[in-house]
Formats: C-alpha cells, structure tokens, sequence
C-alpha cells in the first residue's frame, strides 16, 4: 500500500462519507466536495455537531436541507411519454434528496434491513422477467455481511437477532448481535404486528441506527416523532455524520457548497486525474486527485457522468434506474393509537420479500412477485394530514376543522409502507435534458421512469394481505391498502411521475455493478470499466433494489470498495 | 412543496426597512392592525386576505374553535411574503428547541440565516424572475409576491360592488369556488402552514391550531417508552365507525401524500 495519495470525494452523504472515514484511516488525503452547506455547525471538531432542526414542518417543507427546485430544478417524464417525442411533462422536484452536508441520512428515518441472498442473484435464482433487465450481481451477500457489520456498529444500530424470524436470518444470516437493544415499541405498530401474527405473518423489531442509548456523539432517542424527514434535534440518530464527523476529526477535508460538473481523465482516457467544480463563489476549480470517488447519489452520479462523456460504453449508464414503489396499509381506530410517537416505525414485516410464484403471478403473465419490507405502524404528521384533508376541490372552512378535530387520519390512523421491489428496466434512465439548466449553468437530470407490470401486480397481491392484516388489528375499525404507485400512474391532479416513484428517497441503480464491461458500468469494487482509479461509492452501483431500505447497503458498499482502494492503490 | 407550475412569469414589489436579528417579539407589537398596511401587502390587500382566511379557516361564531384570523395568519402570509424585510429573512426558524414546555430560550424564534445561493432560491420564490439574468437560468418566474396581488385582486375583480371584503359571507365562498387560477388553493396552503405550524412564524406565541387538534407539542422532552407504547393517547379521543366511511374519498389524496 503507498501511503500519501490524494482522493477526492463528490458528496457527503452516505457512500461518501463512509468511504472518506475508510480511506482517511487507512492513510490516504482525502478531500470531499459538498454541493450543499453545512448545517451541523462544530462537525468535525471535538466539540462535536451542535444542530438547528427541530420539531418544525415549515421549515422541513421550506428545503431547509433538500434542494431548492427552483435553483437545481430536475424534469420528468414516462416511458410512454418518451415514446411520443415528450421532451418532459414535469419541472421542479424529482426524488430530491438533502443537499447537505451528511446527505440524505440528515432526515432519514434510519430503517436498516440487510438485503437478501437472494437479491444479489435475483437473475439465477428466480429467472428472467420479461421486460425487465434483470442480472445478478457480481459479489454475493456472504462478502459484504462483513461491512453490514461494521456499518451497523459505526453507525449504532438497534435491534435483537434473538427476534428475527428464521427465514429473514436464512437469508441474511448475522455474525453478531446489533450494538443497542431496540428502544420502545411504537403502540400502533403493536396493534398492527397482533392483526399480522393473527393472519399467520412474522412481525418483529426492526433494525434501525435510532440510538436506544447514547452513541457516538449522538444521545438516546427521546421519541419525539419528528423523525422521517425531520433533521434530528438531539443527533440520537447515525448516518453519514457517524463517519463524517470522525473522517474530519482525522484529517478530512470538507469543502461546501461545491458543485462538481466534470471529471477529467489523462489524455489516454484510462486514468481519472481529478474533477472540475464550482466554489461556493461560483469560480472555477479542479481538484487534483489520485482517485475519484463520485458518491453524490444514484441521478446525479448518470448525471456527472454524462455530462463528463465518461462510462458509456455499455449502454447501460442511466438506465435500470429504481425506486421503491410502495404500497400503503392504513388500519382506523376508535381510540387515539398516537402512532406518530417514536421514530416513523419500530416494526417491520419481512414476509413478502418471498416471492410469490403460484396463480397470482401466472395471471399477471410472470414468473414471480416480489413485495417488500413492511415498516408498520407509523402515521401522519398535521402538515400531511391537514394536506390530505385540503386535497379535495374547495375542502376550506368548517368541514377541514372538523376534520383535523376528528383527525381520522393522524390520532385514529397506525399505517404500514410495504417498500416494494422495482425491477430494473433499460428504458426507466437518467439522461440530460435537452433544454433545461440549473442555477451553474448545467444541464438537468430527466428522469424517464413507469413502472413495470410486477410492481403493479405485487402491489394488489401483497395489498390485499396487508388489507387483512389492517382488518385483524385489535380494534381496528377497518382496514385497507392504497397501491400508492397506480393512483400516481393514474394521472390526472393526484397522478403523474411527481406524486409517485418520483418522491421516494429510495433512488438505485443508473450505475450498475458487473463483471462483463459489455453489461455493466463498474466491477463489483465499483471501478468504473475502463478507468483504472474512478469509483462509484452510492446507490448507482445497484443490479436489484429488494424490498428493503438502501442506505445501511450503500454504506456497506462504499466502504468495502474503499478497503478494496486501499489494499490496491 | 410549491411546484414551479404554480409560477408564472410576472414582477415583484419594493422592499421595507429590515428588522434586526431577534425582533420577534417587536415585531409582534408591531403586527398590522385593521386599516394599516402589511409588510408586504397594502392596507386593502392585508383587509382582502384576512376576509379569504376568515373563510378558510373559520373561528367564532361560525366555529368554536379559533380561526384563522385571530391567529394571526394573514399577517403570518403578509410576513413570508416580505421574509426579506427581516434580517435573518423569515423563512426558516431556529432551532433545536422553542421556550415551550420550559426550554430557554426560544431558539425558534431566532431565525437561520440563508447563505447566498439559498437566498437566491428564496429571492426568486418570492421576489420572482423579473427579467434578471440569473434568476431566469431555467425561464421566467412568477413570485408569491405577485401571485397574492394579483390573485388578492382577482377576487375583488370577481366580486359585485368591486371589494371581495365588503360580500357577506356566502357571497364570498361562492367567488372563491369559482376561481380558475389555483390562487384560493395557494393561500389555503399558506393559511394551513400557518395555522398548524410552530407559532414563532407567526410571529406570535399562541399556539393557533394546536389547541383544538390534541397536538401534543411535546419537545423538548419527547415522549417516555410508556407515552410510545402504552394505550391511551392526548385525552382518550374516541371516534365512531363513521370516521370510515369519511376518509374512504380521502384515499387518493392520502396516496398522494404519503412518505415514502
């Protein structure tokens, strides 16, 4: 190993930071470009990350730390669209995620499944799917379950392996036993866990980096209920800022509000030599480095990419680009489930991750149908709720106070997201529009994306199971399930691609990971083909999405591809 | 999250004298009174916006409960409109904590200060385009500031006698349903942010919505394991079957909203 090298790091946020806090241990330089500013003042220091969020919904909605759509706008459109010459339907905010320093995981709500087995050799195990591009990756779960170790310790994980049903163990075993035990559980989330144990389901404590005590620099969880979306107001949650924080205290570099539009290659085009970028004055820049890590999410990745006519050779950049596409379960109660105390949800379901093979899937003309976790148990804050009840035309007045009275949807309401498998597919991509810039001049990302006949046939197969399970909650009124991803398909004021897919923070894929440069983007360490030290560090790099949560992967991901940097640059 | 569909191409106002950093509580001694004009809007402007919000979110007698308008909300609207006459601008308040339930100080109250690209973005939010080079880097924009003058005028223009204010008040709930331009839409959303929002954005300490809605506001403190996991919510609120069949032409919209 020789010591001393330069790395630079596009983006803060989950795969950045933790391949900054490998790479700076092992020795090397290491300099991180932020497109966002920093919000978590004394970051980095020993006194450690002091914060301004709090219990505030004006201020989460005022993108406070996610991208001004105005100022970094992205546009949209469907597959259909693209097909009738539709150069884009929608402008503004598409999948936006924190801008900021510590990325996305400033406000996410920290839910941490381990992908499966199975998702790593979707392709092998469960065949193809017609119209969807489906391959197997090129590592299996057995070499990355280390770094799912290590990220869970880093980060502070909660939960109990004692309580994780056989089968999600079968699939992805554990060495050890979470660092924390799980905090309180969540009430409504009870009544929900009951119904789907009543049903024959296996509910059990979620694994999330909520910390049950005090970890890092963070305190325990005080289960405010501000959490999904929210910026932590006590830092009782891990992320990026786990690896960040320690990344800079040994000697990282953080640079904000940066704005990289290119990498440069050597004149041969095999060698990354650094990357080109905008300060926070709007000058031009180049950063020097021996190794470019690009970590700014799965959209911008296709985007910076592109727009450094870098990694096409395959034909694959910006394409299977996948979200998540959920499936809501709501069970009504007579009495006040306070689903909203705690952190968004302590129980998850994980039996749907099983495909379905049998008629339910024959119908819809394929092989299987893949689900997805279910986070049980949390509800609306007032500012959806009070939305939810103004969405009807000329909903003002007495009866919108009446409804926030009653609140049937906030205090009598304990919901469930089923995070529901995307298949990749060549034509949902990434790619620049064609007439629209952001504020640095630069073109924007398009998003072309429809589902694909699986995620709307699993969304009604699984719905009608988490409907049942709503049902047989004690004391449950009612229950039912929303296929979130065909009222968004359905089109009209509640459709298109911005009420649907497109506002999940679940964005993989665009990158893909593979043996055969023909096929693939990067290798399994992320190395872009053909560029000896250019490696992708975030979701990009996804073959499959599962049916679980992305971030405790990406992590895991960057920080093996990291350790692999050190052991051969 | 306003989408730039909502904005279209038009000019903004002139500026008032900037308040200093902390000057929350001034400036609610200072909050417009009837017949005075606002810190954006004229004084008839602020008298038409408080007629719509008076419709929006009724208080007493029409309600029990307090309306918008003795809450403050319109002057809450006229405040984010002219946010750049408060030094930080009123957009984002403080934190970690506010001075309820025995916190101090009042973090909320001292709000965050932009840096120049976030001003940017707010500038032209609010301000609009007008024509400026760099604010027109993805075409023209509408700002707020001119979306509520002229969507505050168009509901005068809609209304017999020439002043949307001076209509009873069925009168005005019928001009308000017939407006084509999504303006009504904008400032119920607006009122609502308002109205169910932390109180330092409107400049003011009563807790608005809050009240009726069993909102707990429970920081600093959070909630205990057995506030999480216990039965027993805020004030035992029991609801009937019918809470059903209420929200079933809810759903769309719930789908719409729903975190994911």
């Amino acid at each position: 190993m020789r010591h001393g090298r330069d790395v630079v790091i596009v983006g803060s946020g989950a795969g950045g930071s933790a391949a900054a806090w490998a790479l700076v241990h092992a020795g090397y330089h290491v300099t991180i470009l932020e497109k966002g500013r920093n919000l978590l003042p004394g970051i980095g220091t020993k006194a450690g990350p002091r914060t301004h969020f709090g219990n505030d919904e004006v201020k989460a909605i005022r993108n406070y730390e996610n991208p001004d759509e105005l100022l970094e706008p992205r546009t949209s459109r469907t597959q259909a669209e693209a097909a009738q010459g539709v150069d884009r339907s929608f402008v503004g905010d598409v999948n936006g995620l924190p801008t900021t320093v510590g990325g996305g995981t400033v406000h996410w709500d920290a839910k941490t499944p381990r992908f499966w087995k199975q998702d790593f050799k979707t392709l092998s195990t469960h065949g193809p799917v017609p119209g969807a591009n489906m391959a197997d990756w090129p590592l299996a779960y057995e070499e990355l379950a280390p770094f799912y170790d290590e990220v869970e310790h880093v980060i502070g994980c909660q939960g109990d392996v004692k309580q994780i049903p056989k089968f999600v163990l079968d699939q992805a075993p554990r060495a050890k036993q979470f660092p924390m035990p799980p905090g309180p559980e969540m009430y409504g989330g009870s009544l929900l866990a009951e119904g789907a144990r009543s049903i024959g389901l296996n509910p059990y404590r979620v694994s999330q980096a909520v910390h049950s005590q005090p970890w890092g620099f963070g305190q325990a969880c005080n289960n405010c209920g501000f959490c999904s979306g929210f910026g932590c107001p006590i830092n009782a949650r891990g992320g990026a800022l786990s690896f960040l924080h320690e990344a800079l205290l040994k000697g990282a570099k953080l640079k904000t509000r940066c704005f990289v539009h290119r990498v440069r290659t050597d004149r041969a085009g095999k060698k990354a030599v650094g990357v080109d970028y905008l300060d926070v004055h709007g000058r031009k820049r180049h950063q020097r480095a021996d190794i470019v890590i690009l970590a700014p999410s799965a959209i911008e990745t296709a985007r910076l990419l592109l727009l450094s006519k870098l990694a096409g050779g395959s034909g694959q950049l910006g394409r299977n680009l996948m979200f998540h596409n959920f499936t809501a379960g709501i069970a009504q109660f007579s009495e006040d489930v306070h689903a909203w105390r705690g952190p968004s949800t302590t129980i998850t379901i994980d039996d749907f991750c099983i495909p379905e093979k049998g008629s339910a899937a024959k119908a819809a003309g394929l092989p299987y149908l893949k689900g997805g976790i279910c986070e049980t148990g949390g509800t609306l804050l007032p500012f959806d709720e009070m939305g939810v009840y103004a969405g009807p035309p000329n909903s003002w007045g007495v009866a919108h106070k009446n409804l926030m009275r009653t609140s049937p949807l906030r205090v009598h309401m304990a919901g469930l997201s089923m995070v529901g498998e995307d298949l990749p597919q060549l034509a949902n991509r990434v790619d620049l529009d064609p007439k629209i810039r952001d504020v640095y001049g630069f073109p924007v990302a398009r998003i072309t994306y429809s589902l694909h006949n699986h995620e709307l046939a699993a969304s009604h197969w699984f719905g009608a199971k988490i409907a049942d399970l709503c049902k047989a909650a004690p004391g449950a009124l009612d229950g039912t399930y929303i296929p979130l991803g065909e009222v968004a398909a359905g089109g009209g004021d509640l459709g298109a691609l911005a009420a649907g897919a497109a506002t999940t923070a679940h964005i993989m894929g665009t990158a893909r990971m593979g043996h055969d440069p023909k096929k693939s983007v990067c290798d399994a360490h992320g190395r872009v083909h053909g560029l000896k030290n250019l490696y992708l560090g975030d979701g990009s790099v996804f073959v499959s999405a599962g049916g679980f949560n992305p971030s405790l992967t990406i992590m895991s991901l960057s920080l093996r591809m990291a350790r692999h940097v050190a052991a051969t640059h | 999250m306003r989408r730039r569909e909502f904005l279209r191409a038009g000019a903004g106002a002139g500026l008032i004298a900037l308040l200093p950093p902390g000057a929350i509580e001034r400036a609610l001694a200072d909050a417009p009174r009837a017949g005075q004009a606002g810190r954006f809007l004229s004084a008839h402007e602020l008298e038409t916006l408080r007629a719509l919000v008076d419709r929006l979110i009724p208080g007493p007698p029409e309600d029990p409960d307090p309306g918008g308008v003795q809450m403050l909300v319109p002057e809450a609207i006229d405040a984010f409109l002219g946010a750049f006459t408060f030094d930080p601008p009123l957009i984002h308040a403080g934190g970690p904590f506010s001075d309820r339930n025995g916190h101090t100080p009042d973090d909320f109250a001292h709000f965050r200060p932009l840096d120049k690209h976030a001003e940017l973005g707010w500038r032209i939010r609010l301000e609009g385009s007008k024509g400026m080079p760099e604010r027109e880097f993805a075409g023209p924009v509408t700002g707020l500031q001119e979306i509520y003058k002229a969507g505050l005028k168009s509901l005068d223009d809609a209304s017999p006698g020439g002043s949307f204010a001076a209509l009873p008040s069925p009168a005005q709930e019928s001009v308000m349903s017939g407006d084509q331009t999504g303006f009504v839409s904008q400032a119920f959303n607006d009122a609502l942010n308002a109205m169910y929002g932390p109180p330092e954005y409107r400049l003011d300490k009563q807790l608005g919505g809050w009240t009726y809605i069993g909102w707990g506001d429970n920081q600093p403190r959070g909630h205990t394991p057995e506030e999480v996991s216990g039965a027993g919510g805020a004030g035992e609120r029991r609801a009937g079957p019918e809470i059903v069949d209420a929200t079933r032409a809810l759903l769309p919209h719930l789908a719409a909203r729903w975190r994911r």
